[in-house]
């Protein structure tokens, strides 16, 4: 009986160990790019459409740059009709990118049909990027983390290559 | 069972209070960096109909400056200007009609550069139309430590401040930056106020 006493006692207790992290989590969304897609989803009443194959995608643009462009993320809110509070907004994206995100871009139309939102985080030798854009009635949402040195190179390569075929072509 | 209780107490907190304290966590970025008065920006930005802010930090510039792969002259340049520096900040201020911010607002923004530290080098009024425009240098100790330039129209206020150290010829390096194209202007005003200084004034520019 002193035995039943302890279980009925600790299953409860278990619940809520594991309920309240895991709903608390819930609600907030986590942190990061699927936090931030996930406060727009729920504050907004928004589905974001996600992007078939993107970590192949990801892997190809890794290969493509030479390593300077990966880790790509990308959401994409097609009739997004909700009226945005651009300080609303950037409030949330600060809050849930958390630590090490430095906002450098903001631009904010008063009527909220325009927002943008690019946020910058060192990540050792690399750059995370973070945008966000809202324009009329479309908002994209897109994380990358760049290698500039690598980046640089590749696009030097693009820039000659166009530069001889000019050339050429002249 | 009270031992039992009073044991799992602090492993319900060790998990519960990690995760509360994620989510309430406060903005990363934390107050900005921009020294001007908060007060100030938000009146600004609650009349203007589009807003644009660029703020570049002493960290941030210093990753920027690993953009410029340094073959170039130029790059090296403009690198070791950027390196430098200990920030950039951006505000534009778009307004819908004539008048919707007012002259004591603009005021305000000089008022706050209006120190022993800062020394003008521009002062351009141009009453027919209602623009002005305003540079200003940080001298300490003899060398210029930051510029700030105010360019006031009649529906566009744009602040442009760079802190650290600069020459203003290296200023039109900075142009290719998001936001500071009007740079490459400004470094010609000064050039063009140089000559003016060598010869009679004319005109509004003081």
């Amino acid at each position: 009986m002193r035995r039943l006493g302890w279980v009925a006692w600790l299953v409860p207790v278990l619940l809520i160990v594991l309920v309240v992290p895991a709903v608390v989590l819930a609600r907030s969304g986590g942190a990061g790019f699927d936090g931030v897609v996930g406060s727009i989803e729920s504050r907004y009443h928004t589905h974001a459409t996600r992007i078939p194959f993107l970590c192949l995608m990801s892997l190809v643009a890794r290969k493509a740059t030479s390593g300077g462009v990966s880790a790509v993320h990308i959401a994409e809110f097609d009739h997004f009709t909700a009226k945005v509070d651009g300080d609303e907004l950037n409030r949330m994206v600060e809050e849930k990118l958390g630590q090490g995100w430095e906002r450098i871009i903001r631009e904010t139309s008063r009527r909220g049909g325009e927002q943008t939102l690019i946020f910058a985080r060192p990540e050792g030798d690399r750059m995370g990027l973070f945008v966000l854009d809202l324009d009329g009635n479309e908002m994209d949402v897109v994380q990358v983390s760049v290698d500039p040195d690598r980046l640089n190179g590749t696009i030097n390569r693009y820039d000659r290559g166009d530069r001889e075929h000019g050339d050429a072509s002249d | 069972m009270r031992k039992f209780f009073l044991l799992l107490a602090p492993a319900v907190l060790a998990i519960a209070v990690p995760v509360l304290s994620q989510t309430a966590s406060t903005s990363p970025s934390g107050p900005s960096p921009f020294p001007l008065q908060p007060a100030i920006e938000k009146e600004l930005a609650a009349k203007a109909s589009n807003v644009t802010e660029v703020t570049l930090g002493k960290n941030m510039l210093g990753f920027a400056a690993k953009f410029m792969d340094g073959k170039d002259a130029d790059d090296v340049a403009t690198r070791q200007l950027i390196q430098g520096l200990d920030g950039i900040y951006v505000r534009d201020y778009e307004f819908d009609k004539d008048g919707e911010y007012s002259p004591d607002d603009v005021d305000k923004l000089r008022q706050y550069f209006e120190t022993s530290e800062w020394t003008p080098i521009v002062r351009e009024r141009e009453k027919k139309s209602g623009e002005s425009t305003d540079v200003m240098m940080k001298m300490v100790n003899g060398a210029s430590q930051g510029m700030f330039i105010l360019s006031a129209e009649p529906r566009e206020l744009s602040i442009v401040l760079i802190l650290g150290p600069i020459r203003m010829d290296q200023l039109g390096a900075l142009k290719g930056l998001g936001g500071l194209s009007a740079l490459g202007n400004v470094d010609q005003s000064v050039k063009k106020k140089d000559k003016a200084d060598q010869t009679p004034k004319e005109g509004g520019t003081q």
